[in-house]
């Protein structure tokens, strides 16, 4: 069972090529890491996933649902959080998951409930009415990261989630990326950390629009002949 | 919900509120008590050479008008020019000598006016309130002496007896209100949210695009619905300015006209890519268009064809003839629906632009 199975995905701007014909499948469940240097398709293949973008050409089936025929479906099965573009600053943090989790159309009193519990894992519960202006950039990762997974998609989208904050705040981010994947939903996830990919089930390298180079990080290692992901991903960068 | 998330945006963010809601009334109070076409207690100069009792009856009834304050009695000609550089006087009467054989004998007077035309405006408005001193002074004298014919000038003003200025500039600040508020707030909002990028994540969810759109604009449509009603109430209360038509008929037409300008200000936030960009281009593309080729400030008659054509495009144009018609004039449905229809067309067409403009940037 694959959440997400992507097949000759290709997107071109023009005359140039964003995305050429890639290919991959992620199982259910799985953290698969989406790696490559700026500018090699990342964020332009994720937006198609995501429905903001249509493929030039090549197909994807997302949560079962195919890309050009059912991307209502999608939109209701995935969820999607970035480090730059998140919440609204002016908003409550309690504000800001009830206005998305009510777009998703989940009961008013579930939501609610569904709110608190998620709040209280993450030991923030007393904060809910405070703006998210006011908290601190890790909180509001993870208060984003919440809200994306409020209600309860197969598959959740990661674009840089923990860019620009302190080790030990990336490494409990990552702890509750491990708890959401334990309960069956998919996470994709693209970052420029390579010690982040070593975390992951399965990582992917993108360049110059195609997929170069996919499987678990210890399989990429052993292949490269190489010790840790960012000697792969130099030692791939450079050829 | 993103309606209620909006009103929230708009209630938190208490300046903007305050500028919104303060700033119309602020604007039509000031323009109410400072432009004002009419001019009382102008400083002239009367250099009489006669000083006999018709010219003094003469320079009564220039004082006794209101119009005009005398401020000196030159008793030289080059006083007078000395009066215009000093005494900021706006305008110069000289009556000739034998200013009463004249009149008796001859029934032929020349009076001089000296004016200070680097106001244009201003000296153009005392001419002729001098002019209409003058003839009444002219008709007392024809009916006290031989029984002459008095000639008779009467002017018929239409719809603005008093030829007050507000009745010409409350429609124009409406207009212009209702496109800041509407048109500028709402391209605003839409292309902050694209540039903070959570439009990226509204777009994301199910919510169905024109949805989205609509729940951030209605909000700014009702604020400057408040607004427009605040700039009425006080044009009418404080002004005396008079709604002869229906009342109704007349919020219609300002709610058809949000809808136009909001869909202008949809357009702007549809082509461009970030909130600075949107402002200036809501700035120049409309705002001056509103006010130079409304017709409210200039009369679009004496532009120049291609101008007067370009006019037409811009909604404001329409709807400040339908503010006139319907405060000033009375009309009803019946005469002005066209206008009605003009707006709402444009409505339509700038709504389905940008939604094509969104789709395109998801196809390109």
């Amino acid at each position: 069972m694959y959440s997400i199975n992507v097949e000759n995905l290709t997107k071109k701007f023009g005359d140039f090529t964003a995305v050429d014909h890639i290919n991959f499948k992620v199982k259910k469940g799985e953290i698969f890491g989406f790696l490559g240097a700026n500018g090699a398709g990342k964020t332009t293949a994720m937006k198609m996933m995501c429905g903001l973008l249509l493929p030039t050409s090549g197909n994807a089936i997302i949560a079962g649902y195919d890309m050009h025929t059912q991307s209502k479906q999608i939109r209701k099965n995935i969820g999607y959080m970035s480090q730059k573009f998140s919440l609204y600053n002016d908003l409550s943090i309690f504000e800001n998951m009830q206005l998305f989790g009510t777009i998703y159309g989940i009961p008013r009193k579930e939501l609610k409930d569904r709110i608190y519990a998620s709040l209280k894992e993450l030991k923030i519960d007393n904060i809910a009415n405070s703006l998210v202006d006011s908290i601190p950039l890790g909180w509001k990762q993870r208060v984003a990261f919440a809200t994306a997974i409020l209600h309860r998609p197969q598959i959740v989208f990661l674009d840089e989630p923990t860019s620009g904050v302190d080790p030990i705040v990336r490494r409990e981010f990552w702890n509750l990326i491990y708890e959401t994947a334990s309960t069956g939903i998919t996470i994709f996830v693209t970052t420029h950390y390579m010690d982040e990919a070593e975390y992951c089930s399965r990582i992917s390298i993108m360049s110059n629009g195609q997929l170069k180079l996919i499987g678990t990080p210890d399989d990429l290692k052993h292949r490269m002949g190489v010790e840790s992901i960012d000697e792969v991903f130099v030692k791939f960068v450079q050829r | 919900m993103i309606l209620k998330k909006e009103f929230i945006h708009i209630l938190r963010d208490k300046i903007t509120l305050l500028l919104v809601l303060a700033m119309p009334i602020a604007l039509v109070l000031l323009l109410g008590f400072t432009i004002s076409t009419e001019i009382r207690n102008a400083r002239i100069s009367v250099y009489d050479l006669s000083k006999d009792s018709y010219s003094k009856e003469l320079v009564e009834k220039i004082i006794a008008s209101g119009y005009f304050q005398v401020v000196s009695f030159p008793e030289t000609e080059s006083e007078i020019d000395r009066d215009f550089k000093n005494k900021n006087v706006k305008m110069a009467i000289i009556i000739p000598s034998n200013f009463e054989q004249l009149l008796e004998k001859e029934k032929f007077v020349t009076l001089q006016i000296i004016s200070d035309v680097s106001d244009l405006n201003v000296a153009s408005i005392l001419n002729n309130y001098l002019r209409s001193v003058i003839s009444d002074f002219e008709m007392d004298y024809n009916q006290s002496s031989t029984g002459a014919l008095p000639f008779e000038i009467t002017t018929k003003m239409q719809y603005n007896p008093e030829s007050s200025s507000v009745y010409m500039f409350v429609p124009g600040i409406i207009t212009l209100i209702m496109i800041i508020i509407t048109a500028l707030m709402s391209s605003i909002t839409i292309s902050r949210e694209m540039e903070t990028g959570t439009m990226r994540m509204l777009l994301i969810t199910p919510v169905k695009k024109i949805y989205v759109v609509v729940g951030k604009v209605i909000p700014y449509m009702m604020l400057s619905f408040i607004s427009t009603i605040f700039i009425i109430l006080i044009s009418v209360f404080v002004f005396k300015m008079p709604i002869e038509g229906n009342i109704g008929l007349l919020l219609f037409v300002c709610i058809i006209f949000m809808l136009a300008s909001a869909s202008f200000g949809l357009m702007i936030s549809a082509l461009v890519k970030s909130q600075l960009e949107a402002m200036m281009v809501t700035m120049m593309g409309l705002f001056l268009p509103t006010v130079l080729l409304s017709g409210f400030l200039f009369p679009l008659d004496n532009m120049p064809f291609v101008f007067q054509l370009l006019a037409d495009v811009f909604p404001a144009k329409w709807f400040v003839i339908l503010l006139k018609d319907v405060m000033i004039k009375g009309s009803g449905f019946r005469e002005i629906w066209l206008y009605i229809l003009i707006l709402f067309v444009m409505a339509i067409v700038l709504i389905t632009i940008s939604l094509m403009q969104i789709d395109k940037r998801r196809k390109k």
